[in-house]
C-alpha cells in the first residue's frame, strides 16, 4: 500500500500554476519531488517541492493537451540525479479540470511512463511517478526503486487547512 | 446511518461529515486527557483511529479517566480497551489501529494519520512528537495541563496546533531549551502529577474543536497554528501573549526534511 501526502501550501502553489491558461498548449504540466516514509504496512511518499515549467518550454503540438521541451526535461532528470543522495524522486503533475477522482487518459498513459523510466535510471533508488490532481481530488502513480511497474496510491492527503484525503475508489 | 444522527452538526459543511469519516487521528496517550479526545473523536463521526497507551487503569486514575469505571482497576483493563470500547460503543464500523506501548516502540503506524493528538505528560515528549509530525506531515496538536503553587493552587494549561511549514511549538516560545533542561534535570523525581477532571475537559474539547476545524474548516479562519492559554482558575482560554511577536517563518524545521532519514555520503 502506497500513500501520498503533501502540505496544503504546496497543494495549493501546483493547483494555482496548473490553473493558469498557457498561451498555446491546451493545459500545463509540471515536476514535484517527494521521498520516502516507512509505513507498518507500505510506503509513504513525502511531496517536498514543485517545479513550474516555463512557458517557453512548452512546444506546439496540436495532438496532446501539452508538450514540453529538452530543457524541461532536461530539469526532471537533473532532478532526479541529484536526488539520488536524498532518495528523492522526480513526480510529473498535471490537472484534469473537473471534480472527483480521476484517472491515466489514454494520451497520459502512453506518453507519460517513458519519462519515469528515464528518471529511474538516474535515480535508481528514489519513488518516482505521475500524479494527476482534478479540482478536488487526485491520483497518484508510483514506481517503487527498482520497480518496473507502477501502483497506484490509496490516498492523497493534503495536509492543511482544510484537510483534504483524496481515496482511491475502486470503480 | 439515520440522516438525524448529524443533523444538530450540519452547520460543519455539507460535506463534513464525509470528511470527517476520512481523516485519520491519532491519540497518544489516553488517559485523563486522552479518554475525553477519543470520546468526543467517536460522538462527532470520527471512523479512523490509531491510538496508543500502554497502561492500564489504577484507582487513582478513577478521579477524571472517562469511561473507567471501579471494576477497571481492580481488573486492571488496559486504558486501550476502553478506548476501543468507547469508539466501538458509538462508531461500531470504525478502524482502530491500537497499540499498547510507547508510541516510540511503533512508530510507522503513526505515520498514516493526518491529525496527531498529544496527551503526553513531558516536554521532551512533546518535542519527539513534533518533530515526527513534521518529518511525516501530520498537524500536531498538544494538550497538558499543570496544577502548581499552593495559597491557592493555580491551574494552567494550554492546546497548541502546530503544523507542517508553519510555526512550531518553540517558535510560539512553548519548548525551549531551558524547560528541557530543567526536565532532564528533574528526571525520575516528577512524583504524582495533579490532575482533575474538568481541566482535561475544557482542554480536551478545545483540541477536538481545533481538529474538527481542520477537517470541515467550518470557521474559514484557515488556521496554520495555534497556542491557547487556558487559566483553570478564572475559567478563560485565550491566546497566548507569545503570539504577538510571532515570526511568520519557522527556523526550527525545514519541509525539507521529510520522510525517512537518509544517510548522505560527504
Amino acid at each position: 500500500m502506497i500513500k501520498i501526502k503533501l502540505t496544503g501550501a504546496l497543494h495549493a502553489e501546483m493547483l494555482q500554476d496548473l490553473k493558469r491558461p498557457h498561451p498555446f498548449a491546451a493545459e500545463r504540466v509540471g515536476f514535484v519531488t517527494g521521498r520516502i516514509g516507512t509505513l507498518a504496512g507500505g510506503q509513504l511518499i513525502l511531496l517536498t517541492g514543485y517545479h513550474a515549467i516555463p512557458d517557453h518550454e512548452y512546444l506546439k503540438d496540436h495532438k496532446v493537451g501539452a508538450r514540453i521541451g529538452s530543457e524541461a526535461i532536461t530539469w526532471a532528470m537533473q532532478a532526479a540525479y541529484h536526488g539520488r543522495g536524498k532518495r528523492e524522486g522526480v513526480f510529473h503533475i498535471h490537472l484534469h479540470g473537473h471534480r472527483g477522482q480521476t484517472g491515466m487518459s489514454g494520451t497520459d498513459s502512453r506518453e507519460i511512463p517513458p519519462m519515469i523510466s528515464g528518471f529511474q535510471s538516474v535515480g535508481r533508488e528514489a519513488p518516482h511517478g505521475i500524479i494527476i490532481l482534478s479540482l478536488d481530488h487526485g491520483s497518484t502513480w508510483v514506481w517503487l526503486p527498482h520497480n518496473k511497474e507502477p501502483v497506484q496510491a490509496a490516498s492523497v492527503s493534503v495536509i492543511g487547512a482544510p484537510i483534504g484525503v483524496f481515496e482511491r475508489s475502486i470503480k | 446511518m439515520s440522516p438525524d444522527r448529524y443533523s444538530r452538526q450540519s452547520f460543519l459543511g455539507a460535506d463534513a461529515e464525509e470528511r470527517i469519516a476520512r481523516c485519520t487521528v491519532a491519540v497518544l496517550g489516553l488517559g485523563g486527557g486522552g479518554s475525553h479526545v477519543v470520546q468526543q473523536l467517536a460522538h462527532i463521526g470520527f471512523q479512523n483511529y490509531i491510538i496508543y497507551d500502554g497502561d492500564h487503569v489504577e484507582e487513582s486514575n478513577l478521579n477524571r479517566l472517562v469511561g473507567a469505571r471501579a471494576v477497571d482497576a481492580l481488573a486492571e483493563t488496559p486504558k486501550l480497551h476502553l478506548a476501543k470500547m468507547m469508539i466501538y460503543g458509538l462508531q461500531p464500523r470504525a478502524r482502530i489501529q491500537a497499540f499498547a506501548c510507547k508510541w516510540q516502540e511503533n512508530p510507522e503506524p503513526l505515520r498514516e494519520s493526518q491529525i496527531v493528538i498529544g496527551c503526553v505528560d513531558t516536554y521532551k515528549g512533546r518535542e519527539e512528537l513534533e518533530i515526527a509530525c513534521r518529518r511525516y506531515l501530520m498537524h500536531y496538536i498538544d494538550i497538558g495541563m499543570d496544577v502548581h503553587g499552593k495559597q491557592p493552587p493555580v491551574i494552567g494549561g494550554q492546546v497548541i496546533l502546530s503544523s507542517p511549514g508553519g510555526v512550531c511549538m518553540r517558535c510560539m516560545g512553548f519548548l525551549t531549551d531551558e524547560k528541557l533542561a530543567q526536565e532532564a534535570a528533574r528526571y525520575g523525581d516528577v512524583g504524582g502529577r495533579p490532575q482533575v477532571i474538568w481541566p482535561n475537559g475544557v482542554l480536551a474539547s478545545t483540541a477536538v474543536g481545533l481538529a474538527v476545524e481542520l477537517v470541515s474548516n467550518w470557521t474559514h479562519k484557515d488556521r496554520s497554528h495555534a497556542y491557547l492559554v487556558y487559566d483553570g482558575n478564572a475559567g478563560t482560554v485565550q491566546d497566548s501573549h507569545t503570539l504577538r511577536k510571532l515570526k511568520v517563518n519557522c527556523d526550527h524545521y525545514s519541509s525539507m526534511n521529510v520522510g525517512d532519514p537518509v544517510l548522505v555520503e560527504l
